[in-house]
């Protein structure tokens, strides 16, 4: 048992609002940059949609994520000597016009335009070539709540039935907020020839050394979630670094504290690093269990004691005693990994959406006979839709975690409204009583300290000697050429 | 005098600056250390620069590179009249790879709009310096027959004699002033390419090849992680 800390963090679906708080927050801190205008290290998208970038998902385009072959995990487009080759040119590398071309806005026109016969407007600008663009063709969100539904929804590559988009007796729309999911097995750090990106080993942040980068843009094709963008102007790889300059210091990420809907949780996870690439081996529909093996209980003797042999400090076991994330991805099993069948194993999980909760009108009143929420059968979201996005295609994983989201609710309302429930109803989806009120305090009123529990990196017991001195405030480079 | 400017000054200056200057550009800023890629704003008319430039160049400096570190060797090899034939062919084929390629790149600066932004005086320079330095080498490939073979009793002798620090410039000298523009030209790049984006080409993914693919850095472990 070789067991490692990760920093782990969990979207509730459900709760999504689609406000964009966090992809602004990202932005304003970390890529409100020259070169990175373009980049999202957090976005949200609306599904069904293509998302950003256009079609990320469609790794038949993309090529990116691993693969089995004979029992091996292989990275799907280049192996090593392939890679030597195209060194000059990246084939699946996906270009500016997938992401978008960014842009701002020429203000100043407002009041500066001559006396006319028209309305002065600030036309929009290139950040890229500093020229006026005639039209915005593409944005970061640009199928935002399903807008060009008939173009852009009906190409996402989760939906069974495309011909849904059309009918609005059956469309559904759900949002998708997306970081970097700083994976178990990252191909981004698998494909860099420089070695530039790396996984931390106290807390799992897989970042990109940006001394070290060359700008080959391996890692920018071989990650199947699109999360490692390309900085045009210093030439060199970014991606989400999960704010680390704020968990050090026990601080939650920019992304989840300005999230209004209150519907990220960060935390630490234990796992056993000796058994992630069996796991992936497993099929498809395997994964999401595969994935929950892999994770240890943080309250099991052995596992406290191997920890501690790794290294792991007090301090992080005891974050991971009370980690939310354990308590959604592996206790509860509610939380689910995007696309596991990327094989990346990817660290962020997701609770799938409930909503919505009625799916048209004359539906009330059969509603009613069981509750105030549908069926399982009869929710307006295809579980097939979610099984592809969370969960391998395993539909019986999603209607697991969606019976126990109802049974919730309905547990809860009874309570509120001073009824009284079957008992059956919380057991035949697999909780008790207890299990239901801890779920329902994470899910609805547990206040920050609860939803994020982020030990700090406690540097000043790490080689004190060494580290004295060598780090702090000073003067920073020139991270480009100046014109 | 204008053969001691090429044949002396030049080699042992450009010597001096890859020498002095990498390193320090190496350990002072490693944040300019990339090739500046811009297939992420064009990559179409890319593919059909970058790919022929680069295959075609690192053949003919292989060749090039054989003659200087095994000169015996290749002289036995090129006896093989067939031989010579082919791989002279070889030669000039991947030459014209990387004249076509570079120019191709050239066409591709001045024509695309996007790419202003991230053209800067340096790729110029070095764009019609290495369309000279691969046009010139057709020239005397094309011109001055078996170069392969002249080249392991003219210029090998003369790069030992420089590396002995006691040029001979008997062995060069009497080359027609194309031959001489090709050495100056090569002199020239050797000494932008510490100043440039050149210097990608002295980094190897070795490193690469041997590793396990998830790579780890520690901070608690010594000798595992630099400061970070």
């Amino acid at each position: 048992m070789n067991v490692r800390a990760q920093l782990v963090m969990v979207f509730n679906l459900d709760k999504c609002i689609g406000c964009h708080a966090c992809s602004i927050s990202c932005k304003n801190i970390w890529t409100d940059r020259k070169g990175a205008e373009y980049m999202w290290w957090n976005n949200v998208e609306t599904k069904p949609g293509v998302g950003y970038p256009k079609n990320w998902e469609n790794q038949d385009r993309f090529k990116g994520g691993w693969r089995r072959d004979d029992g091996k995990l292989k990275l799907r487009a280049l192996g090593k000597g392939p890679t030597l080759l195209n060194m000059f040119f990246q084939p699946n590398m996906p270009k500016l016009d997938d992401y978008y071309e960014p842009f701002d806005f020429d203000y100043s026109n407002l009041y500066k335009a001559p006396p006319g016969s028209d309305q002065p407007v600030a036309e929009a600008i290139s950040q890229i070539s500093g020229k006026r663009m005639e039209e915005i063709k593409n944005g970061p969100n640009w199928d935002d709540d399903l807008s060009g539904s008939q173009i852009y929804a009906v190409q996402d590559v989760n939906l069974e039935d495309s011909t849904l988009v059309a009918d609005y007796g059956r469309m559904f729309m759900q949002y998708l907020p997306r970081i970097c999911n700083h994976c178990l097995n990252p191909a981004c750090v698998a494909s860099c020839p420089s070695r530039a990106i790396y996984k931390r080993g106290e807390d799992g942040v897989v970042l990109v050394d940006q001394e070290v980068c060359k700008g080959w843009r391996f890692c920018t094709s071989a990650c199947p979630y699109k999360k490692v963008y390309f900085n045009w102007q210093s030439g060199k790889a970014e991606k989400c670094i999960f704010c680390f300059p704020r968990t050090e210091s026990g601080q939650c990420n920019a992304c989840a504290h300005s999230c209004v809907g209150r519907i990220r949780h960060v935390g630490v996870l234990l796992y056993d690093a000796d058994r992630v690439e069996a796991a992936l081996l497993k099929e498809d529909d395997q994964l999401v269990a595969a994935h929950r093996d892999v994770i240890l209980d943080p309250h099991d003797p052995q596992v406290r004691e191997a920890a501690r042999k790794n290294g792991v400090s007090d301090q992080w076991l005891e974050a991971a005693d009370k980690s939310p994330v354990y308590a959604l991805v592996k206790e509860f099993a509610v939380a689910l990994p995007l696309h596991p069948e990327f094989r990346t194993m990817p660290m962020a999980y997701y609770i799938p959406s409930l909503s919505p909760v009625i799916s048209s009108g004359g539906d009330l009143h059969t509603l009613a006979d069981h509750g105030t929420f549908p069926l399982l059968e009869t929710m307006r979201a295809p579980i097939s839709f979610l099984a592809s996005l969370l969960s391998g295609g395993n539909q019986e994983i999603i209607a697991e975690v969606l019976r126990k989201q109802i049974a919730l609710r309905l547990f809860k309302r009874a309570e509120n409204l001073g009824q009284s429930i079957e008992s059956s109803i919380l057991k035949n989806a697999g909780l008790d009583e207890a299990g239901a009120n801890k779920l329902y305090r994470l899910f609805t009123i547990a206040p920050y300290r609860e939803r994020f529990i982020v030990p700090t990196q406690q540097r000043e017991v790490q080689n004190p000697e060494e580290r004295k001195g060598s780090s702090g405030f000073g003067i920073l480079k020139k991270t480009r050429r100046a014109k | 005098m204008l053969d001691s400017f090429i044949f002396v000054v030049m080699p042992y200056a450009a010597l001096a600056l890859m020498i002095f200057v990498t390193p320090y550009r190496y350990f002072s800023n490693r944040l300019t250390w990339t090739a500046y890629s811009t297939q992420f704003l064009e990559r179409d008319k890319l593919f059909w620069g970058s790919v022929p430039w680069h295959f075609g160049i690192l053949l003919v400096l292989l060749g090039h590179f054989a003659g200087v570190v095994c000169p015996h060797g290749m002289a036995r090899l090129l006896a093989n009249q067939q031989m010579l034939v082919l791989l002279e062919s070889i030669g000039l084929a991947a030459g014209l790879l990387a004249l076509l390629g570079s120019v191709m790149l050239l066409l591709r600066r001045i024509n695309d709009g996007t790419l202003k932004r991230v053209t800067f005086c340096s790729d110029w320079v070095l764009l019609y310096l290495l369309i000279m330095q691969a046009a010139t080498g057709i020239y005397i490939a094309t011109f001055m027959r078996w170069g392969s073979v002249w080249y392991l009793h003219t210029a090998v002798p003369y790069f030992y004699s420089l590396l002995s620090f006691k040029p001979e410039l008997g062995y060069v000298a009497d080359f027609p002033l194309i031959f001489k523009l090709h050495s100056a030209g090569a002199f020239l790049i050797l000494a932008l390419l510490p100043f440039t984006k050149l210097v990608h080409l002295l980094f190897w993914p070795l490193a690469f090849l041997r590793d396990p693919p998830i790579l780890y850095r520690w901070r608690s472990q010594r000798g595992n992680s630099r400061d970070f």
